[in-house]
């Protein structure tokens, strides 16, 4: 059930305000610095911006009054008819219907404009497009101005209604004005009620008409006068209960009014008989109709409100259980198989006897105590099995992996092909016997093997490399150094000469050594201290030099420049130096990016 | 409680060991260890890495296709607990392993037996080859067996009368 809260509708605006709102808006939210000097695709773009702009905010807000606006076909009859009533429904749809033509209108001007702006080709001319286009568009609001107000007006008016659920029971008291209605409901609901003066149907609302007859006439009204408006009311408030109440009984009794009046009061009465009747085979009483009132000593107020609320209950009531009459006297119970019965029957029984897992608990110790046996429920082939723990994992396996009702019928077939197999295999095995080397064999082997890597290591040997001609050792000086750098150089150079002189000395200095099985580890004895001075190398003529003896003079004359400086230890031109240990741009200064805190 | 194959090396992995990944496509990876861990996430190809039991299968290393591996099968339904059915599950699953291991075994050896048969071949032929580097070819001549000269030494006489007495 929906709750009318006409409380949240948005404020309308007047046309002016509008207006207004919307251009600072525009102004506020888009771009306003320019420049005639920007490319004309971004001017374009600029000014089609604020006019879609412009049209975006007013179809916003337009479509929200459009929307919030309840449409009178859509909500509750009762409320449609009030709204009618208070305000032309005529009126109120064309309203809503000039907001929205205005809308669309506004569209299509942003539409045109825009399309225009595309072809716009100065500054000038797209800003008066642009001119043009918000100024159309204001003049539509303006048109509209009027309906605005109107919607304001119903806006707020309706904002002051309260909310009254159309679907639930209520009690309409009705009657002139003065009669005293309002004094009944404060004097019922101990409120302070406003008068509230509606004038509206009652057709569609689930309600008891209490009517509000002033008997004494001190309202201003005469009865006569109170029974034409009943007339005429009577027609909204049909098959609806109806309570004629008299109020003001202290001023003038019911008994004690004229006849005119009292055949008035008794055909009012005679209506709401009819309603009465209406409702359905209820008994009724003269009491439950027309009732007599005193607001001012409380007299029989409470009677009219229960008598009201009693009205309306009953008429709720509709449900009929549709029963068979009976046509004689035998009893016909209700019949259910005894199976059925026996089960109930059983079953009632179990519930009181059946022991449950927690009374076991409490018996054996409580909670901590005693763990509940999970297993003792199993449904197994043999109960003895319910506690048997199986192991889920053996070597390596998961044993889960291998269960097979049919296990033991495979694994005799398993076994029966891996006896064949082993068979197979022994017969192939026989034939491979053949084949080795018996172990007198196996040992001249081995004697060959050995024989044969010495004989390689003399080889080895007896070539001569740089480590085989010891002249470095001879010096009594570790041979690696200059070993290692020969080894990285090329090898084009020519040795052959100087290494055919020197094999005839070494030959017999060489002894071959099994247990050095090493063949770098060649050095000559150091006993034998001799020094040798270096006969001169070979010198090739080249380089500038017209032949070897001026290249040899020019050799000497280097080694002796050079001679002083490296006997005294000192810096040569091929050792590397720095000239400044501590530069000042390295060790000083601020940082431009990051921290001095290393150097 | 399931004892796992790693991903990467195939071992089994066992509670408390190695990580489980889980990717977004809801694939479960197991590894044993942080080197199989790191080498996945190197993005390296098991069937490529050496180590593996992936690569040595794929490579016929080892054995692939056997009756043995047809009993080790993931069920997924679980068979009401009979206590003849355990027992004989448990002494089959120790029959069934020796049995596969044997069948490995068999696999690799009969692999490595070109290997052999070619080894064998080549050192006959050294050892006819290079007879003649260790015996001199008057004993070849007299000797024509591939072994050693045997040396013969001369024991005097002397000597074994000493020794009689203690042997009693």
């Amino acid at each position: 059930m929906v709750q009318y809260n006409f409380k949240k509708i948005t404020v309308v605006p007047n046309g002016k305000d509008f207006i207004d709102i919307i251009l600072s808006r525009t102004q506020r939210k888009t771009p306003t610095v320019f420049h005639k000097g920007y490319a004309i695709s971004r001017l374009r773009q600029f000014y089609m911006r604020k006019v879609k702009y412009t049209q975006q905010n007013f179809h916003e807000k337009l479509s929200t009054i459009i929307d919030e606006f309840p449409r009178l076909d859509d909500i509750h009859p009762f409320y449609g008819d009030l709204r009618h009533v208070l305000y032309n429904k005529d009126h109120y749809k064309l309203a809503l219907g000039q907001i929205n033509t205005a809308r669309n209108l506004i569209s299509k001007i942003a539409k045109d404009y825009v399309k225009l702006l595309k072809y716009g080709d100065s500054l000038y001319r797209c800003k008066s497009l642009k001119v043009a286009a918000l100024g159309r568009m204001c003049t539509v609001i303006k048109r509209i101005g009027p309906s605005l107000a109107y919607l304001e007006q119903i806006r707020q008016h309706m904002a002051r209604l309260p909310s009254i659920d159309p679907n639930t029971r209520t009690i309409l008291i009705c009657g002139y004005p003065n009669v005293g209605k309002s004094s009944f409901m404060n004097k019922i609901t101990r409120a302070d009620v406003d008068v509230q003066p509606y004038a509206f149907t009652t057709k569609s609302l689930s309600t008891a008409v209490l009517f509000f007859l002033d008997i004494s006439g001190s309202c201003g009204y005469s009865i006569a006068q109170q029974a034409a408006l009943f007339h005429s009311i009577k027609s909204l408030s049909m098959n609806k209960p109806l309570i004629i109440v008299c109020n003001k009984t202290d001023l003038q009794p019911l008994d004690g009014i004229s006849e005119e009046d009292r055949k008035l009061v008794m055909e009012m009465k005679a209506e709401a008989m009819k309603t009465v009747i209406g409702q359905g085979s209820e008994p009724t009483n003269e009491e439950g109709v027309l009732l007599t009132v005193s607001t001012l000593t409380e007299d029989g107020v409470i009677a009219v409100k229960n008598a009201a609320c009693e009205r309306l209950l009953n008429q709720r009531v509709e449900f009929h259980v549709a029963l068979p009459k009976p046509r004689d006297q035998k009893e016909r119970p209700a019949c259910i198989p005894q199976a059925v019965l026996e089960t109930k029957a059983k079953q009632a029984a179990e519930k009181e006897k059946r022991k449950t897992e927690k009374d076991l608990e409490d018996e054996n110790g409580g909670a901590g105590v005693y763990s509940a046996s999970l297993r003792k429920n199993y449904i197994l082939s043999n109960d003895e099995w319910k506690e048997d723990i199986m192991p889920e994992i053996l070597d390596g396996h998961n044993v889960y992996d291998f269960i097979d009702p049919d296990i033991l019928l495979r694994l005799e077939e398993l076994e029966r092909e891996e006896g064949l197999r082993q068979e197979e295999e022994e017969g192939d095995d026989f034939e491979m016997d053949g084949q080795e080397l018996s172990p007198e064999e196996q040992e001249a082997l081995a004697e060959i093997r050995k024989k044969k890597s010495m004989l390689i290591q003399q080889h080895r040997m007896k070539k001569s490399t740089a480590e085989s001609r010891p002249v470095l050792s001879s010096l009594g000086l570790d041979p690696s150094l200059a070993i290692n750098r020969a080894r990285s150089k090329s090898r084009g150079r020519k040795r052959e000469r100087s290494v055919d002189r020197r094999e005839g000395d070494d030959g017999d200095a060489m002894d071959i050594d099994d247990n050095q099985a090493s063949k770098k580890l060649r050095l000559r004895s150091t006993s034998w201290s001799r020094s040798r001075s270096r006969p001169p190398s070979e010198v090739v003529p080249g380089e500038g030099l017209k032949d070897s003896a001026q290249k040899v003079n020019a050799i000497k004359l280097a080694k002796k420049s050079v001679l002083k400086r490296n006997k005294n230890a000192r810096r040569g031109e091929a050792d590397r130096v720095i000239p400044t240990l501590k530069p000042k741009h390295l060790f000083s200064g601020k940082r431009s990016i990051g921290k001095t805190q290393r150097r | 409680m399931r004892l796992e194959k790693c991903w990467f090396c195939s071992s089994t992995v066992y509670p408390g060991h190695g990580i489980q990944f889980v990717r977004n496509d809801a694939k479960i990876f197991h590894f044993c260890r942080s080197k199989c861990h790191k080498n996945f996430k190197m993005k390296r190809n098991p069937r490529k890495v050496k180590w593996t039991k992936a690569y040595r299968r794929l490579h016929g290393k080892d054995m692939t296709q056997d009756s043995t591996f047809e009993f080790e099968r993931k069920r997924n339904r679980p068979e009401r607990y009979d206590r003849n059915l355990a027992e004989n599950t448990l002494k089959a699953i120790k029959k069934i392993d020796k049995i596969r291991s044997d069948r490995a075994s068999g696999h690799i050896k009969n692999r490595l037996k070109t290997g052999k048969v070619q080894r064998q071949k080549e050192a006959r032929k050294q050892l006819e080859l290079g007879i003649h580097l260790v015996k001199a070819p008057l004993a070849l001549a007299q000797d024509s067996s591939l072994c050693l000269p045997k040396i013969k030494v001369n024991v005097s006489q002397t000597q074994t009368e000493e020794n009689q007495p203690m042997e009693e």
